[in-house]
């Protein structure tokens, strides 16, 4: 899978006129980024990421994703080559066991059973979870429930990966596994998250959000130690962080 | 409420029978749900006053339940729900059939007590046969026996969503209630003032949980059907085994007539 | 409401399944050519959702005693008779499954009384026509509980019916049916009440849900003339059903139309003097039907008796047989 480049200009986006939820959001994701977009609550972030793969159409501007605009004509194309990982894994693993989960994409897209089972074996190798294959998933804990949604996502070999609050959930194991897997991924992703330590140790660059806005886009490094801006903007410095600068 | 935290419970429990590795576990599902038909629709076809025929039936329960090693104790929870049922209508028999059919000592057995118990031992035998059939196959395997019967994938689809979220309703719906009950001690349900509000934030959740699995497949590239993998198909050991017990039912039918 | 496989003959579960079915296959035809790839997602999850909301208590103010949401007028004001019925399928389903709350031969008849009427009377009769000129607080009322007592009615005067057909029952059908209708009348109610308390909420937090889905007038039309055409289809196959069901069943139909015309006549609920004289009367019309061999003689004595004695014998030995082939099967294995 080639870099795949994710390119906004003047985007815009409400449910209602009145209470516009994105503004004039404009920036370029490149094939190799790993971007934190990091902001308070209810700022739009997971609006934004919805936005990327199609699953709200009516926005104004430009979105393209590998050259290709974000239109209903597209979305298939769009989306075969997208990994979205949702803030609430019960909402995304809707087959009864993982193997069916993870192996749902694949067999969508065609993929002879041979190649579904490679796929399949090679995503669950990645999370480290080979041995829930067979595991019904309302008995899985919710960080077992959160690694396979982020298998389900691998088994695409996406060029692009989406998460949504993906920390949430993990206990400090499965946490640290998951910063693994991000950081052996090297096509580009974009994590919003409130977890401010997981974004410094997985992204180079920060986008923070601020009403609709990205009111700063630069290294990460840079941004989560500005604790007058991170303050600004309803943050705090990360954990790790605070006990240096304090 | 303990009927939320019951039905859960039941759900977990007949998961986990059905996951078990025991022969009868392992016999195709295909056999094994139109067996539970055959059956039922035998026993319950008895005419009412061949008890002892009747009665014979239950060597399909007792064996399956001995050989396929499966708790007895634990169906007997579901009678609760049928027996009740059974007898209500049953009850009357021997009020209202009175003509004598044979005596035990000095006590006239009438016609009515006579299909008061076959009716009873309809209702226990056809509970227990679902029963078996659900604590030796799970709801998946099930579904995908309606599949090879040509059920249509909405329907069958359709079905393994709802199991999948019915555990998941059912653990908010409790969540829900137990957060009720703690700020309303003294109430065994919900008031009026918040019959709507209740059950209509837990629907809300719902529609919202709806839109976010249809966004999470279309994401992964559904377009209306779902892709199965071809899985097992039934062995001649299988078919030996519905053919077997189908001899057995229709041998026990027709001696049951004399 | 949830009928048991003990309460239904074979013939009568045959037809009922035949019947759902019509109505599943048309309602999946519907589903498909709408084309909405949401709908089976919707379907499942919104069946889960009554699965749950079935087992909420909701007291009723001043009794004590709580009712419960069944769930397919809810639905059908929310999804539309098609989706809403199938989704009712699946969760009578896993009901029957799970649960014993009715069972696998009495689906059929199961889905029929508590899906059918509701998602599709309670949708083409009840709630289209009123939402047609608008909602209001008032009409949704009015229509939940209209919609929920005519859906219960219907689906326990099916109840009586096919019991009845079945023959398991001696209760005379005026009897049965006398009870039943009353009951279901006070349960409809406060589950049109449940009902309407909800989709109240709804018309509150989200009114776009209740909103009439876009189909044209001119179609919408003809589809209830569909209704109407698959209704009299049905109650063709219902009637056949049951002739059938009762022409294997001489104890069947007839017998119960003949109770009717009798206990008519009687004083009911008369105590003594009721029972006996019904009693008689069965007497009377069972001497009519041949077959029945136990009329007092001996010979029926003993086998009777001796019967159930063998039958008892069988299933002991089956036990043992059994007991005695885990045993050696246990300890072949170790």
């Amino acid at each position: 899978m080639s870099h795949i480049d994710i390119e906004l200009s003047h985007v815009s986006f409400s449910y209602a006129p009145s209470a516009p939820i994105l503004r004039d959001i404009t920036f370029t994701a490149y094939g190799h980024d790993s971007i934190g977009l990091i902001g308070a609550n209810g700022v739009g972030k997971s609006t934004l990421l919805k936005l990327l793969v199609g699953l709200n159409l009516s926005y104004t501007g430009s979105i393209r994703i590998g050259g290709l605009p974000v239109a209903k004509e597209n979305l298939p194309k769009i989306r075969e080559k997208t990994g979205y990982v949702f803030q609430d894994s019960d909402s995304q693993l809707f087959m009864p066991r993982v193997y069916d989960e993870v192996a749902f994409a694949p067999r969508n897209y065609g993929l002879p059973e041979e190649e579904v089972e490679k796929r399949v074996g090679k995503a669950l190798e990645l999370t480290q979870i080979g041995h829930l294959k067979e595991k019904q998933i309302y008995k899985m804990s919710g960080g077992e429930k959160k690694l396979a949604s982020i298998a389900a996502i691998l088994a695409m070999e996406p060029g692009i990966i989406l998460m949504d609050e993906p920390s949430i959930a993990l206990d400090p194991k499965n946490r640290r596994n998951l910063i693994h897997i991000l950081n052996s991924f090297g096509h580009l992703k974009i994590i919003a998250s409130h977890d401010l330590d997981l974004v410094l140790d997985t992204c180079s660059r920060v986008m923070l959000m601020h009403g609709g806005r990205i009111v700063r886009d630069g290294n990460a490094r840079e941004i989560l130690t500005d604790r007058e801006l991170l303050e600004s903007h309803g943050l705090e410095l990360p954990l790790c962080m605070q006990g240096l600068l304090a | 409420m303990d009927k939320l935290g019951g039905a859960l419970y039941e759900i977990h429990h007949m998961d986990e029978m059905a996951e078990r590795d025991q022969w009868l576990n392992r016999i195709h599902p295909l056999p094994k749900l139109l067996l539970a038909f055959a059956y039922i629709a035998v026993t319950v076809s008895f005419p009412k006053y061949h008890l002892p025929g009747l009665l014979c039936m239950g060597i399909y329960p007792i064996a399956l339940f001995i050989l396929g090693e499966i708790p007895f104790r634990d169906s007997l929870r579901r009678l609760r729900i049928v027996l009740p049922l059974a007898c209500c209508v049953g009850l009357f028999h021997p009020f209202l059939e009175r003509q004598p059919m044979s005596a035990i000592g000095n006590i006239t057995i009438t016609a009515g007590m006579v299909s008061m118990l076959t009716l009873m031992v309809k209702g226990f035998y056809s509970v227990l046969a679902s029963y078996l059939l659900v604590a030796s196959t799970s709801i998946e395997k099930i579904c995908y026996a309606m599949r090879l019967v040509h059920i249509p994938s909405v329907l069958v689809t359709q079905v393994l969503l709802t199991y999948r979220y019915a555990s998941l309703l059912l653990a908010e719906a409790n969540r829900m209630m137990q957060a009720y009950s703690l700020r309303a001690p003294n109430q065994k349900g919900v008031h009026i003032k918040v019959w709507g509000s209740l059950a209509g934030q837990l629907l809300l959740r719902s529609m919202d949980r709806a839109s976010e699995v249809y966004e999470s497949m279309a994401l992964r590239g559904y377009h209306g059907e779902f892709c199965y993998a071809a899985k097992p198909a039934c062995k001649g050991r299988d078919w030996l085994y519905f053919g077997g017990w189908c001899v057995a039912f229709f041998f026990l039918r027709s001696i049951g007539e004399w | 409401m949830h009928m048991a496989d003990a309460l239904v003959a074979p013939a009568t579960a045959g037809a009922m399944y035949l019947c759902s079915t019509a109505a599943a296959a048309y309602s999946i035809k519907k589903i498909r050519l709408e084309d909405n790839p949401r709908a089976i997602p919707v379907m499942g999850v919104m069946g889960a959702f009554v699965f749950a909301a079935q087992m909420i208590n909701f007291t009723i103010p001043g009794t004590g005693s709580s009712g419960h949401l069944c769930g397919g007028m809810l639905l059908t004001a929310l999804l539309g008779p098609y989706a809403s019925f199938l989704a009712m399928i699946g969760v009578l389903l896993i009901q029957c499954l799970l649960f014993a709350d009715g069972g696998l031969l009495a689906l059929g008849c199961n889905v029929w009384n508590m899906a059918f009427y509701s998602c599709f009377l309670g949708y083409f009769l009840i709630w289209r026509p009123i939402r047609q000129r608008g909602l209001s607080r008032g009409k949704i009322i009015g229509a939940s509980i209209l919609g929920s007592m005519a859906a219960l009615q219907l689906g326990a005067f099916s109840v009586t019916l096919e019991t009845m057909a079945s023959g398991i029952t001696e209760l005379p059908f005026a009897v049965f049916v006398g009870t039943m209708q009353p009951i279901h009348l006070a349960i409809g109610f406060v589950e049109g009440l449940i009902t309407a308390a909800v989709l109240l909420f709804i018309y509150e937090a989200r009114p776009e849900m209740l909103a009439p889905t876009q189909e044209p007038s001119p179609k919408g039309r003809l589809s209830f003339l569909h209704t109407i055409a698959i209704l009299g289809i049905a109650a063709i196959l219902i009637g056949g059903g049951l002739s059938l069901a009762a022409s294997s069943k001489p104890d069947g139909l007839e017998w119960s139309i003949e109770q009717v015309a009798g206990s008519a006549e009687l004083p009911l609920g008369n105590g003594e003097n009721g029972a006996h004289a019904l009693s008689g009367q069965i007497q009377e019309s069972t001497a009519l039907l041949p077959g029945y061999a136990f009329k007092g003689s001996d010979t029926a004595f003993g086998t009777a008796f001796s019967g159930v004695a063998g039958a008892l014998a069988v299933l002991a030995a089956c036990v043992a047989i059994c007991c005695g082939f885990r045993f050696f099967r246990r300890k072949r294995h170790g």
